[in-house]
């Protein structure tokens, strides 16, 4: 039932021993008790390079805790019955702490709530699951979708004082970070401030293929695209070139970062007047926090005393603040590289050079 | 039925013509496409627009491949559940093989298509010869494929080498390279399934097994070639997929078997026997045209999926409605 990768595995665990092995020679961190316990990775898909940099970033982060004695990780490929048996599964094999990346959503809040009555940490985070803590799960970490809407919007009244039409492209129907992202927007952006696709956003379940078609369909139809906003960037840099097939210029861009994008945007923006650039941090390194969490109440440390993910402005192609747009062209396109893990490290992870 | 040589005319209202242009099949997905393009002018401009047409087309070149695929399949009884993982296997053989070096780049179209025909011949196998459930035979051999395109890829995307993407993505008289590539394929397989002896003992077979077994026809052989000829064709969209999009998933097949199943009953072959390529290959645009539709309308995501599941059943219900029609018109 629990699929582990093995080829990810070997980079992930040499990235871990790497960086955690340097970690030894630290002061070991508050949230790692004396206990020693094991813990585990549930991802509820794992089929791209933002979930295997995740991966690599939780199993660096557990590395730095010498009480926990196991990490593993298991992708339940997009099927909610194989996220649910996945999580009984490490239930029943005895794994102390249980990381749950939700996508499933609330499907999931009975397997866990299970989990939870056996005894287990359980830290559900990023992906919204109802219930409550304390009685279907230990912690519940929340990324700040919302914030990051209001930081969008911000740099949008920078670059369009007078208003503008805006296009938000997020992942699949009804998902939390959207629907968040898009009252973040709101509540900044007035109404003169249009946003074109239907409401709260543009389906695009973050394929690259599904989001060419949406694109071109809204390039079609819209003469006058201002800004395109999407919380995953890479995804974009197939669409984007449709364009230039209007002989139109690239639109303003505020999306999340990724190496693809940051390379894109240094290929094209000479040759497209209007393409400039503004990106969040992915959010890679919010598993962090859900591991110092899980491993503090599986291990008997201080629990961190943050709650909640920021989602911090990364990269400001006219600015230059706090970040200029970032390339390694000598990398993978499909790192981030706001991610704390190091490039090198997130490239053997998504099965680089 | 070998002895049976009489050569059918290029285009014919019966029997054998490679493209039944008169046929209740062709026409019904024609006019469907007729009544599509006469709703975006008034509903849906820009979805018919050059930019729109030749941004999408591709797309429905792609499906186009996969349906082509998927009707050898249907012709012989059998729906093949492999779609997902052959695409799959060939956008990342063709993806991560390389690496982004053109020089890999023939190298690993040689083995993704080695690896299609591996499929083929395993899937052939167990329906053919062990009498498997084609259904319960390829789904187990797409777990199988899901399989080794997380050993190639790691289940992760990479850039495309810069040569597919060009040859892909390039145009000539303005038209797509993968639109060349959809309609070289429905050439093919309409002129060996119409025009060639060994295509009619195709039909044949499909339509009654006994009957053809009967007259020493090879239907075993027959029935399992028709999962070589799908994987083959899978490949070919895998490979095209993998240049149309610069940074495919590794699971870029996932949303297409559906869509390719229904290309195939939009194109009026409800089971086995006669098959209608041009009708399939018309039915991947229309149905293509109607997502562009769906978008550029501007529904909501569930009532795009609405309009996209009631096209589909009007167009099942009228050619079921034909065959019924038809049948009792025999009898």
């Amino acid at each position: 039932m629990v699929n582990s990768k093995l080829k990810l595995a070997g980079a992930v665990a040499s990235a871990a021993l790497t960086i955690g092995g340097a970690a030894m020679g630290e002061e070991t961190p508050s949230w790692c008790g004396p206990d020693e316990a094991t813990l585990a990775l549930m991802d509820g898909f794992g089929g791209n390079s933002w979930r295997q940099v995740t991966n690599a970033a939780a199993a660096i982060e557990a590395a730095k805790c010498p009480s926990i004695t196991n990490y593993e990780y298991s992708d339940a490929q997009g099927n909610t019955q194989k996220a649910i048996s996945d999580i009984k599964a490490f239930t029943a094999k005895g794994t102390d702490a249980l990381i749950v990346f939700a996508d499933s959503g609330p499907a999931v809040l009975p397997a866990m709530t299970s989990a939870y009555r056996a005894g287990r940490v359980v830290i559900p985070f990023r992906v919204e699951v109802a219930g409550e803590e304390g009685v279907n799960f230990s912690k519940y970490l929340n990324t700040d979708f919302y914030g990051e809407g209001v930081t969008f919007a911000n740099w949008i009244k920078e670059i369009l004082p007078d208003g503008g039409n805006v296009l938000f492209l997020s992942g699949p129907a009804g998902t939390s970070q959207g629907v968040q992202a898009y009252e973040g927007m709101k509540s900044v952006l007035g109404d003169e401030y249009v946003f074109l696709n239907s409401l709260p956003f543009a389906v695009t379940n973050w394929d690259p293929a599904l989001t060419q078609q949406v694109l071109t369909a809204e390039i079609a139809k819209h003469d006058e695209i201002d800004v395109i906003v999407s919380d995953f960037g890479p995804s974009l840099v197939g669409a984007l070139p449709e364009f230039e097939k209007y002989g139109r210029s690239i639109p303003a861009i505020a999306a999340a970062d990724g190496n693809s994008i940051g390379c894109f945007w240094h290929e094209k923006h000479e040759s497209n007047p209007d393409f400039e650039l503004f990106t969040v941090s992915t959010g890679n390194d919010d598993v962090r926090l859900a591991v110092q969490w899980a491993a503090a109440l599986a291990t008997g440390g201080t629990p961190p005393e943050q709650e909640m993910n920021p989602v911090p402005p990364f990269e400001n192609s006219i600015t230059g603040e706090p970040n200029p747009v970032q390339c390694r062209d000598d990398l993978p396109g499909s790192i981030f590289l706001s991610s704390s893990v190091p490039a090198d490290v997130q490239a053997k992870a998504v099965g680089g050079k | 039925m070998a002895g049976n040589s009489k050569t059918a005319p290029f285009f014919s209202s019966a029997g054998s013509g490679i493209f039944r242009m008169p046929g209740p099949q062709i026409l019904t997905v024609l006019l469907s496409i007729v009544g599509l393009v006469v709703a975006s002018i008034f509903f849906a401009p820009s979805s018919i627009t050059l930019g729109a047409v030749s941004g999408s087309i591709p797309f429905a070149a792609v499906l186009a491949i996969v349906g082509l695929g998927q009707l050898l399949v249907v012709q012989q009884g059998g729906f093949d559940l492999s779609v997902p993982g052959g695409v799959s296997l060939a956008v990342v053989i063709c993806a991560h093989v390389p690496a982004g070096d053109n020089a890999v780049l023939p190298y690993a179209v040689g083995l993704a298509i080695c690896a299609a025909l591996a499929t083929g011949i395993l899937n052939g196998v167990m329906v053919g010869v062990f009498r498997v459930n084609a259904v319960i035979a390829t789904i187990g051999v797409n777990a199988l494929l899901y399989g080794g395109v997380f050993a190639v890829s790691g289940g992760v995307p990479i850039l495309t080498t810069p040569l597919l993407q060009k040859i892909v993505i390039g145009t000539t008289f303005g038209i797509p390279h993968s639109v060349y590539f959809a309609l070289a394929a429905l050439i093919v397989v309409a002129f060996v399934v119409k025009k060639t002896v060994m295509g009619r003992r195709f039909e044949v077979i499909g339509a009654n097994k006994t009957a053809a077994a009967a007259v020493g026809l090879r239907v075993r052989l027959h029935e399992s070639m028709a999962y070589v000829y799908a994987q083959l064709l899978y490949c070919l969209a895998g490979i095209l997929l993998a240049g149309i999009l610069r940074e495919p998933t590794a699971f870029q097949g996932e949303a297409l078997l559906l869509p390719s199943i229904a290309v195939v009953v939009l194109g009026g072959t409800l089971s086995g026997g006669r098959g209608y390529p041009l009708a399939t290959f018309i039915a991947a645009i229309f149905l293509n045209q109607l997502s562009q539709f769906a978008l550029a309308v501007g529904v909501p995501y569930s009532g795009q999926s609405i309009i996209q599941a009631l096209a589909l059943g009007l167009g099942i219900s009228v050619h079921s409605m034909q065959r019924r029609f038809g049948q009792r018109k025999l009898t």
